[in-house]
């Protein structure tokens, strides 16, 4: 299986290394104000005041976070399906009704697992990884995705499930 | 007197190990503190170091520069992760207890002795488990993986595994129902000893710091064991009656629920002891504060809600539980942020900071902590959850807090004993490099599996995708570098302990101590700490008799005999029964004529038992043993009767544990009784 970077995913990553940037240059900067003589009132002063926008600057941005994500949810909503296809994952294959999709399509995916926990990983021509959804015994999950792009895609196991996990994987195309 | 004269003073008494200001805050030590410390520490870092090793090894065959096969890759990352969460558990169990057991003389010796040997124990039987039953389930063995082994292992390794599992999850429900008990007996109960009554203004001082920790952390564990131990029994039962049926989705939660709430609650342990370690290097006093108190009652709503971000991808998982759950992991980072380390950043500022080896690796745990919450935060946004779910971005975050973080301050709990022992700092060349090359080698290695995780890169893959084995090559590398400062540090202290041996030698020798098992409740007896009955007032009594007898309307032959209908329903029935017949006893022992002669001798006799008759309860569940009697009218009621019985024993039992913990473990075990009902069928 060939693997490659999403814009999506490099904006995520982007955006975790300005953080860890950011943290890390408030830690240098403790760090080397730690060997001052400051007393303590005059440091409190100003960290409370501080303080108090820190926390109304970090309920906004994880608020948001959390209520952007609300638009962009996974879950199957009311599918705009146009062909549903049957996922079913074992030790150690995926099998799956039918086998080609016509490209355009937005595919609706019934996922489950004949044995054990495995995870649906779908990967695009480019080795992109679109998504993932759960396969678990007795239950049935929806992925609702759109397939614009024609060329061969890949699944793979995500939830670990044994020796060969690593080697649960399978071709299917995208045709015109 | 200027701070400056106060300081050479004050640095000629302690040797400059600590802040010149430092000493005063220094936790007194006695030899139970001691003890714990190097027991539970010192069992800590023995984990770490092996294990890293397992690590290391795991990342090389990633790498394809060993030859180490998947079969033996999959034991390995079993062995690995759960022996580094049963480390890094005690280590900063220990390290609490270390600073509360100051505070608290109430903490009892022999109880948290016992807890580590159900911890070891439990280590012990996955090590043989894993490297003589083949048993390669991972550390979360999700049902039914641990019975569907693709020839890899036989069921006696799944057995021995989860049982292992379960006395981890026994352990660690020893030492939060005795750290419980006692910090809310010398407090003033659970309002008392998380600081709300102070909140409330009805107690001028309130708790320290690390006592709020204590009693958050140790409140949550009990309810995160209960549910550990239920999914624990639920598999033994599969195991032994092949005709009982698990929900997979039942079982993912509350092995979720259990799996991710202990390991989240290590870095909260860790917290309680950063709230006495920092002062000692800063000169100041960490202090109680609104936010604090409020920041911890915060901490537990968000950390018991939100483990269900495991489920992100289980679209069956009802949207409650995950919503929920996205913003509760969200949430969770705001006590941490703006509480813990913000007033730890402030504390050191401007502090006159007393850099040591132990100090270094305090202040470095906080950025592991703040670095790795990060990455945690932005995988809790189920969108990017969407893409990054069990990709390597997932062991890249918890290393990051657990690595660069916990694993920090399990070194600087040993480091500090040392130093402290020793009565010096280590070299000045260790206090440098050892922890420049766990930072440059640590980030190295955890930054790999960030990139590795944006790439798409699935976590828990022997075998890397072609063309990635480099990103695992260099992650060998870094993780190498990072060994040698961890190999550099282990050496400094071998010549600190050197020190401190030395130094005791001179010294006149401690009085011993009596013996460990009597110590507890000696304690408890001499500081007069009768166990409150559970139900203060005769209202409270009438309340509990009651609602024993409404629930034991239930049990009226039109409903009982609907009961039998379904499995479920069924095993409804016995956790009413257990719940009766604990609130039964639970009235009982409160009645003043009992409540008087419970004496703390009975508190080891009642931990046990709280502990054992839930198990038992659950074990006895199994349709093979009642489906027989089903029909013989006799044998049935008394079947239902002894079900009522373990209930009232739980209830005695569990009134020798004082209010706060006794309430909580009643709780917890009927809740038990209930989950078990919610996905436990077949038959
Ligand atoms: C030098 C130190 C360490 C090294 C080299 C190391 C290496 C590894 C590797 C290679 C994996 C497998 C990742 C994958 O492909 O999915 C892993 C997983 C894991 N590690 Fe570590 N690790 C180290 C420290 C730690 C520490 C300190 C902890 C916890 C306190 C820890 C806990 C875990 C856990 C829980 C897993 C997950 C296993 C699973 O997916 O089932 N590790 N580690
Ligand atoms: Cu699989």
């Amino acid at each position: 299986m060939e693997v490659s970077f999403g814009s999506f995913q490099v904006a995520v990553l982007m955006a975790f290394l300005f953080v860890t940037m950011a943290l890390v240059t408030i830690f240098v900067v403790v760090a080397r104000q730690s060997s001052r003589n400051v007393a303590f009132e005059t440091v409190t002063d100003t960290g409370y005041r501080l303080r108090r926008a820190w926390l109304a600057f970090l309920v906004l941005l994880l608020g948001s976070g959390v209520v952007l994500s609300l638009f962009f949810l996974p879950f199957p909503g009311d599918s705009k399906a146009t062909a549903t296809v049957n996922v079913s994952g074992g030790l150690f294959y995926w099998s799956m009704n039918p086998e080609t999709i016509p490209v355009g399509s937005e595919v609706s995916f019934d996922v489950t697992s004949a044995d054990v926990n495995h995870g649906l990983g779908i990967y695009d021509p480019d080795g992109v990884l679109m998504g993932s959804v759960q396969a678990m015994p007795g239950y049935h999950n929806q992925l609702d995705l759109t397939f614009d792009k024609p060329g061969t895609y890949m699944m793979a196991c995500l939830e670990y499930c044994g020796f060969k996990h690593h080697d649960m994987m399978k071709e299917f195309e995208v045709t015109q | 007197m200027s701070q400056a004269a106060t300081a050479t003073e004050a640095a000629n008494t302690n040797g400059g190990v600590l802040h010149p200001l430092g000493e005063k805050f220094n936790p007194n030590t006695s030899k139970p503190q001691n003890l714990v410390g190097w027991l539970f520490g010192g069992t800590g870092l023995a984990l770490f170091a092996l294990m890293a090793l397992v690590g290391l090894l795991m990342r090389f065959t990633q790498a394809d520069t060993v030859g180490v096969s998947p079969e033996w890759f999959y034991r390995l990352m079993t062995l690995h992760a759960s022996g580094m969460l049963a480390g890094a558990l005690l280590s900063m169990m220990g390290g609490l207890w270390f600073v509360v057991r100051a505070v608290v003389p109430g903490l009892s010796l022999g109880r948290a002795i016992a807890s580590w040997l159900a911890i070891v124990a439990g280590a012990v039987l996955i090590v043989v488990a894993v490297l003589i039953g083949g048993f390669a389930a991972g550390w979360t063995f999700l049902f039914p993986l641990p019975f569907d082994a693709s020839g890899q292992w036989s069921t006696w390794a799944a057995v021995t595994f989860i049982i292992g599992m379960g006395l981890v999850g026994v352990g660690f429900m020893v030492y939060c129902i005795d750290v419980l008990k006692a910090t809310t007996q010398a407090y003033g109960g659970l309002s008392g000893a998380l600081g709300v009554k102070w909140l409330r203004g009805k107690d001028p001082t309130g708790p320290p710091p690390q006592v709020i920790a204590a009693t958050a952390v140790t409140i949550q564990g009990v309810i995160c064991s209960a549910v550990g131990m239920t999914i624990v029994m639920a598999l033994l039962d599969h195991t032994i009656d092949g005709q009982v049926a698990l929900d997979a989705l039942w079982a993912k939660n509350l092995t979720y629920f259990f799996g991710h709430t202990i390991a989240n609650l290590i870095i909260y342990l860790a917290a309680g002891m950063i709230y006495v370690l920092v002062p000692l290097y800063a000169g100041r006093q960490w202090k109680l504060s609104k936010p604090l108190a409020i920041g911890w009652l915060f901490t537990i709503v968000f950390v018991m809600t939100a483990y269900s971000h495991h489920l992100y991808m289980d679209f069956v998982q009802p949207g409650a539980p995950q919503m929920i759950s996205l913003v509760a992991s969200s949430a969770a980072a705001i006590p941490v942020a703006v509480v813990t380390i913000y007033t730890g950043m402030m504390l050191i500022w401007g502090s006159r900071f007393r850099w040591t080896l132990t100090s270094v690796l305090l202040y470095l745990g906080f950025a592991g902590w703040a670095i790795g919450g990060s990455g945690a935060v932005i995988d809790s946004l189920i969108p990017i959850n969407f893409r990054l779910h069990n990709t390597l971005w997932v062991p890249a975050h918890f290393h990051n807090y657990l690595m660069m973080g916990v694993g920090m301050w399990m070194m600087a709990l040993v480091s500090y004993m040392l130093e402290r022992a020793a009565g010096r700092t280590a070299s000045r060349r260790t206090t440098i490099w050892a922890p420049l090359l766990m930072v440059g080698g640590g980030y190295g290695f955890i930054f790999s599996w960030y990139i590795s995780g944006a790439l798409g890169i699935p976590r828990r893959w022997a075998v890397q995708p072609i063309g990635t084995e480099n990103y695992s090559l260099v992650a060998s590398i870094f993780a190498i570098v990072f060994l040698i400062g961890f190999f550099m540090l282990l050496l400094e202290f071998f010549s600190l302990a050197r020190t401190a041996l030395a130094r005791r030698r001179e010294a006149p020798p401690e009085p011993a101590l009596a013996s460990i098992a009597g110590a507890s409740t000696e304690a408890d007896l001499a500081l007069g700490n009768a166990p409150e009955p559970l139900l203060r007032s005769p209202f409270g009594i009438a309340v509990t008799v009651g609602l024993a007898v409404i629930a034991s309307f239930a049990l009226l032959p039109p409903i009982s005999e609907a009961s039998e209908a379904t499995i479920g329903f069924h095993h409804l029935a016995h956790a009413v029964q257990f719940f009766i017949g604990a609130m039964l006893a639970a009235a009982l022992a409160s009645t003043p004529a009992i409540a008087r002669r419970i004496t703390p001798r009975w508190t080891n006799i009642g931990l046990i038992t709280v502990i054992l008759l839930p198990a038992g309860m659950l074990l006895f569940m199994i349709p093979a043993i009642y489906t027989d009697i089903e029909d013989e009218n006799f044998l049935h009621a008394s079947y239902h009767f002894v079900v009522l019985i373990l209930g009232f024993l739980l209830g005695l039992g569990a009134s020798t544990l004082g209010r706060t913990a006794g309430w909580a473990v009643l709780i917890s075990s009927v809740g038990m009784g209930l989950m078990f009902a919610a996905g436990v069928t077949g038959g």
